[in-house]
């Protein structure tokens, strides 16, 4: 009965505390050590190189909603960047590089989904199978070589401005958007939430399990593939190695980011926000001068925080469904 | 608790064919009939009551209704033509809707959007919801039902009842012609459940249908314009209220007790083996007080959810105690599940594939795996002093199976209980508490395990046994306590302990 006592809080009051919280004492830290930390060219770069990681971090969120995980995403972001690198270094053609590096992450995605829909292959597994599949193809792919002479349409996707805003940051607002909707104002993204937290209650609606499972992972993979656009453009070159690493990034931005990994509970703009923090952590490191690979241990110690965080002062999870 | 049905005109069959009508309905699961030659009328306008004891095929039935589970034989007619329900969207396009009591809800997303699972209302942008029509719908049956709450509100903040009241609102939603209640009050206040049957007798004069299943004897006859009982599997009959006492109904869902032979040697009990007093726990059970005797097999008994098992758990140790006392051999028992083994206090869970047994391991391994501390000293393990043991205990409790090395899911479900009690035997355990021992077990095998519960007792252990079965109950066990809504109402010896009184006093406002 205590339930029906307590005061339903409004929908928008939920669990920003979390993220928020370790972007802005981060934030105040950095801008305390390191006085060029708050210039506005220094935090438009932030954001700027938060770009690939939100591409992925976003669908990353959808995989994670479904008590899945796309272990395969960073290989995948590789595989796309040297396959694309070639084609844009042959054609010149950037909507060449870009359909190219989109239809091949679409393509890892989707196998990922049928592995994990059509033969119950668990996510894990599944993707991190094709992790070595895709990750093996871009080191053929490449001869183990980085692809240079990226054509500066290609690069522009990274260097250029629009109306004075850098296209990166364009992009990744769109992209926030247009999954924002996806999740929130379409059929399709009420799926994605029911995929995580009751199976039987879509069943019961008659809707097929299998296909918004394949649509999950292979919208991964496809964003997996602009990422892989972008981060060519950034480096100015299609390299093998490219996405090593991205999917640890791109998980640990959904977990600082709120969601918390149970009976479909994701938040996007918290996803948004963790990649933002672990942004501004990269860029604070760097500017007091601490070495990349301690920069992975402290992200490692962000995603602990979170949910160190979650659990002292997380809501009530209410009753059990 | 009162209820008024505001307009209760009692619609009486017509000449014209039922709304839905089955035919024959059989459904059988591995090793269970849930479902024989069922058939079933449904007309416009009526409330038709679904009465039967745990496992006599209701839900079952209900879920063969609405396409969740595929009947193995029968046949469907709507409006005296032949249909098909093999999925769930046959039964909605039949306009059939059903308010589960499992809820099919999801955690994270708000009431309006539970509501519209799968058939919201479409935006003008191609793939996109129409919130607004979404949340002015979902407001309109909420209103219905009398809920003031924000349809915006995420359903993981609800309590029991308003996720309820949720799922009540889901069905309504799809202005059904057929609606099908498992127990809906269950968790509702008196308040929700008065304005679900004003919302009841609105639909039915609208002429819906309604099938309702109950455990609320008060409920049957108040909201009921028809009856079926069940039992067993079976359509025992379906009559009209005045046609029946609560007395007649009881005795139609119990039957004559199944011929079965249980072999049971009473003996005068000797020491008090676990004495409870007070018990209240986390999980809701409240003021529970029971003892259990030397050579004594004790009944625990009661509708599922009335808290038998939470009883199980807390003396175990497996849940919170808030208050209260438990003594087992004399001795304050307040440790944990592990201190509890270690006394001699055995476990035996109703779901014994997943909490007792380690179904790929060897019928050796699980034999030895309670007492791993008191059979093998300086933690060194034998394999052949295991293999030892699990053969004396083979033998002793005629377990089949080709050697103590075969994996315990390859035997039958008999002799998968027989190695869950042998292992605590070989623990050395002096309280059994038995949870379901002898559910998805056939006939035979029953009477083999209530032959080893017998020897058990006989050799000067006792045993709590948790049962749905009444007959079992009643033919096996000394005494036996009743529970309802977490407490135990009663306490019937051997000459007191049939089924209708089980059935009379774990019944609600019977």
């Amino acid at each position: 009965m205590l339930d029906q006592i307590l005061p339903t809080r409004h929908p928008l009051l939920v669990r920003i505390p979390g993220v928020v919280v370790m972007l802005a004492v981060l934030s105040i830290g950095f801008a305390w050590a390191s006085p060029g930390f708050l210039s506005w060219p220094n935090l438009s770069n932030v954001l700027a190189q938060s770009s690939v990681l939100l591409l992925i971090a976003l669908p990353m969120t959808l995989v994670i909603m479904t008590e899945g995980l796309d272990l395969s995403i960073g290989a995948v972001l590789s595989l796309a960047s040297v396959s694309l690198a070639l084609v844009a270094v042959t054609t010149g053609s950037l909507l060449l590089a870009l359909l190219v590096g989109v239809a091949i992450g679409a393509a890892c995605g989707a196998v990922n989904g049928w592995l994990v829909a059509w033969l119950r292959i668990p996510p894990f597994v599944a993707t991190l199978g094709m992790f070595g599949v895709a990750q093996g193809l871009a080191l053929a792919v490449s001869d183990g070589q980085s692809i240079t002479g990226i054509p500066t349409s290609v690069q522009a996707m990274y260097s250029g401005t629009l109306a004075g805003i850098p296209v990166p940051i364009l992009l990744m607002l769109a992209a926030t958007l247009a999954m924002h909707a996806l999740l929130y104002a379409t059929p399709f993204g009420t799926y994605v939430f029911a995929l995580g937290g009751n199976r039987e209650a879509l069943a019961f609606a008659g809707i097929s399990q299998r296909r918004v499972l394949l649509c999950v992972y292979t919208l991964a993979g496809a964003m997996g593939g602009l990422a892989g656009l972008l981060l060519t453009a950034r480096l100015n070159s299609g390299h093998p190695s490219a996405g090593i690493g991205m999917e640890f990034d791109a998980i640990a931005a959904v977990a600082v980011g709120g969601t918390t990994f149970e009976r479909g509970n994701g938040w996007l703009p918290g996803t948004v926000l963790g990649v933002i923090t672990i942004g501004v952590l990269r860029n604070g490191l760097n500017l007091i001068a601490v070495p990349s690979s301690l920069q992975v241990c402290c992200i490692g110690i962000l995603v602990i925080l979170a949910f160190v965080f979650e659990a002292f002062t997380g809501e009530r999870t209410g009753a059990q469904v | 608790m009162i209820i008024q049905l505001p307009t209760a005109t009692p619609v009486l069959q017509s000449q014209e064919p039922p709304l839905l009508e089955l035919r024959g309905i059989s459904k059988s699961f591995p090793g269970v009939r849930a479902l024989q030659d069922v058939s079933f009328s449904i007309w416009p306008g009526e409330v038709h009551m679904l009465l039967g004891e745990n496992g006599a095929g209701k839900s079952t039935l209900m879920k063969v209704l609405c396409g969740a589970h595929q009947a193995d034989a029968g046949a469907f007619f709507h409006r005296g033509q032949p249909v098909q329900i093999t999925v769930p969207s046959d039964a909605r396009k039949l306009g059939i809707a059903v308010i589960f009591q499992e809820f099919s809800l999801v955690p994270y997303l708000d009431i309006a959007q539970n509501i519209f699972l799968g058939r919201a209302p479409r935006g003008r942008i191609p793939g996109t919801l129409d919130r607004k029509r979404m949340l002015a719908e979902a407001r309109r049956v909420l209103d219905l039902l009398g809920m003031d709450i924000d349809p915006r509100t995420k359903l993981h903040r609800l309590g029991v009842a308003q996720q309820q009241m949720v799922e009540i609102a889901k069905a309504l939603s799809q202005d059904a012609s057929i609606l099908v209640m498992d127990e809906p009050t269950a968790a509702l206040s008196e308040r929700e459940s008065e304005q679900l049957f004003r919302v009841m007798a609105r639909l039915k004069a609208q002429g819906v249908a309604i099938v309702y299943i109950s455990h609320r004897m008060a409920e049957v006859f108040a909201l009921g314009d028809r009856i079926t009982v069940l039992r067993d599997g079976q359509r025992i009959r379906s009559l009209l209220p005045h046609e029946a006492s609560p007395d007649a109904l009881v005795q139609m869902m119990v039957g004559r007790s199944v011929d079965m032979t249980y072999p049971r040697h009473f003996t005068t009990p000797g020491e008090t083996l676990l004495d409870v007093r007070g018990l209240s726990a986390a999980s809701g059970i409240h003021d529970i007080a029971l003892t259990v005797r030397a050579g004594e097999i004790v009944g625990l008994c009661g509708l599922v959810g009335s808290g038998r098992t939470e009883v199980a758990r807390a003396i175990f140790g497996a849940d919170p105690v808030i208050s209260g006392e438990i003594r087992v051999f004399g001795r304050i028992h307040h440790g944990g599940p592990e201190a509890a083994a270690k006394l001699g206090v055995a476990l035996i869970p109703e779901s014994r594939k997943t909490e007792g047994l380690a179904l790929n391991r060897s019928v050796a391994d699980n034999i030895v795996s309670a007492g791993l501390p008191k059979l093998f000293r300086f933690g060194l393990f034998s394999p052949k002093r295991a293999r030892d043991i699990a053969r004396d205990i083979i033998a002793r409790l005629s377990i089949s199976a080709a050697s103590t090395q075969v994996a315990v899911g390859t035997l039958s479900g008999g002799n998968q209980q027989k190695v869950v009690i042998g292992k605590w035997l070989a623990a050395k355990a002096r309280l059994f508490i038995l949870d379901e021992p002898t559910r998805g077990i056939d006939i035979g095998a029953k009477a083999q395990i209530f032959a080893l519960v017998d020897a058990l007792v006989a050799s000067g252990a006792g045993v709590l046994m948790i049962s749905s079965e009444q007959s079992e109950i009643v033919h096996v066990c000394d005494r036996a306590y009743v529970m309802r809504d977490k407490r135990i109402v009663g306490e019937l010896q051997r000459d007191e302990l049939t089924e209708q009184n089980i059935v009379l006093l774990g019944m609600h406002d019977a």
